[in-house]
């Protein structure tokens, strides 16, 4: 019974970072329904159709787009909670605050760039389907180009998450993690010729600048979930070191989902 | 701290409310919303008229100027939200992402409509799609304005101390006011009718919902800055 309140406040401390968490796993869990199986933009499409094509395609899919592309509208503004959760890993780094500042920003404003613009073309492709195909072509590109074409704000972001892991003495992640964010990085690098080919293996859709990529983000992500909930498992709001995980006096499994509430 | 110069940053909102206000009655396809089933030479001739040209690029060159004015207030609620008895930064962190995130999609849609009106006698397609981008994303955007509401509520009722910065129907109110924005996020899907860009839900109820949030919360806001420069007055003496 003591045990228990004991728990009980313990996990209630940390209750902001379990909210944080499960925002993370709960809107990549949602996002990609919703990309995959509801709007059907991914896997994406090839950059070579022709015009008559692209009018069909937006025609396939139309309800989806719409209703997808209408909930990641609604719910997009939860990467603000999902970019502070991450941005607080590297205010628990002993390096400046500007690290957390840099990376916050630079993920604020990747969201419309990098998902919510492709969300409003789309909408307005779908939403007119006797429109010019010469502009629907247009659209298409706009839709896929910025979605997949926005490099920079994930480069930078990756890079400076994984100079405060390298910098870090309060130990918060492995070391290893800080070379994951150069492999999530690189990928950011590779898919820029996804600009000038409509073919092969460096179109948006091919194997260098899609497969790969999104083989690397999905692990990525999967990590830095996994690494995230051992963090918040440590926490012991203080300002040195992240103290080991007691394997005695750690939360149980069922625990989290109770505090997230 | 001096608290002064956040006096005066609020004092900004009365001054934004009045500028957005005249824009919204400036604009000639505001006050009788334009309607998404027009055709593309309807949009054009709508466009190309003078009485309307002038007005829909004043508006909209103002708009520019004060799309991104509601920042310093979001910024204010971010100051309030550190005051609360949280144990991370997290809450403010997620304030201070909207407030990148929202006023942005605003300066966007005002892109579009002062892209439309750059050169009316382009082609009626070119105009129409201008014009579509424009109301979508103006329209369908609703997502950081949500955000900011449910993460402020959150931040409310987390906020545990003898006696909280904003009291929890502060919260309630936000909650409400972020359902209230959640049936325009599907104007894509009608063009008539409640949902559609024009109709009652989308366009109206929206629209109020974000100017009845401003003027509650800039009250709220006033009320508890006014509490922390007693509180720190009381505290120098």
């Amino acid at each position: 019974m003591i045990r228990k309140i004991a728990w009980h406040r313990r996990y209630d401390e940390k209750r902001e970072l379990w909210i944080g968490w499960w925002t993370l796993v709960v809107f990549y869990n949602l996002y990609g329904l919703l990309f995959f199986v509801i709007a059907r933009t991914q896997p994406p499409p090839p950059p070579s159709l022709e015009p008559s094509e692209i009018v069909q395609w937006f025609a396939d899919r139309r309800s989806g787009l719409l209703y997808g592309y209408a909930i990641i509208s609604i719910v997009g503004g939860a990467t603000a909670i999902m970019n502070a959760t991450l941005a607080y890993t590297m205010r628990r780094m002993s390096v400046s605050r500007a690290f957390a500042y840099s990376y916050l920003v630079i993920y604020a404003l990747a969201t419309l760039p990098g998902m919510l613009i492709m969300g409003v073309v789309c909408t307005v492709g779908a939403m007119r389907p006797d429109r010019d195909p010469a502009l629907m072509s247009w659209l298409y590109d706009f839709a896929f180009l910025s979605f997949e074409g926005t490099m920079g704000v994930f480069l930078i972001g990756s890079l400076i998450w994984m100079g405060a892991v390298l910098l870090d003495r309060n130990r918060v992640f492995p070391k290893w993690f800080g070379y994951l964010n150069l492999c999530n990085a690189l990928t950011e690098v590779v898919v820029a010729p996804a600009w000038i080919y409509k073919r092969g293996v460096f179109a948006w859709d091919g194997v260098i600048a899609w497969w790969i990529n999104m083989a690397v983000f999905v692990t990525y992500t999967t990590v830095f979930l996994t690494l995230l909930r051992k963090m918040i498992m440590r926490e012991d709001s203080g300002t040195g070191p992240l103290p080991e995980l007691d394997p005695d006096r750690a939360p149980e499994p069922g625990g989290t989902l109770e505090a997230a509430r | 701290m001096r608290t002064d110069g956040e006096l005066i940053l609020l004092w900004t909102l009365p001054v934004l409310g009045i500028i957005w206000l005249s824009v919204f009655l400036l604009f000639p396809g505001f006050v009788h919303p334009m309607s998404p089933t027009m055709s593309a030479e309807e949009v054009a001739a709508f466009y190309r008229d003078p009485g309307n040209l002038s007005r829909i690029r004043y508006s909209m060159i103002v708009f520019n100027w004060f799309a991104v004015g509601l920042i310093p207030f979001l910024a204010l609620i971010v100051m309030q939200i550190r005051r609360m008895a949280h144990r991370t930064p997290i809450f403010s962190y997620s304030m201070i992402a909207c407030a990148a995130g929202g006023p942005t999609i605003f300066l966007l849609a005002d892109l579009f409509w002062l892209l439309a009106a750059f050169r009316p006698e382009r082609d009626p397609q070119l105009i129409q799609l201008f014009n579509d981008l424009a109301w979508v994303t103006f329209a369908s955007q609703v997502g950081f304005l949500i955000a900011q509401s449910v993460i402020l509520a959150l931040a409310i009722f987390l906020d545990r101390q003898e006696r909280p910065v904003f009291r929890p129907w502060v919260a309630h109110f936000n909650l409400v006011v972020a359902v209230l924005l959640i049936p325009a996020a599907f104007v894509g899907l009608a063009m008539e009718g409640p949902i559609a860009w024009d109709g009652l839900l989308s366009f109206w109820v929206r629209n109020i919902a974000v100017g009845v949030w401003i003027v509650v919360m800039g009250v709220v806001l006033g009320q508890a800055i006014e509490r922390q420069r007693a509180e720190d007055e009381a505290m120098a003496t």
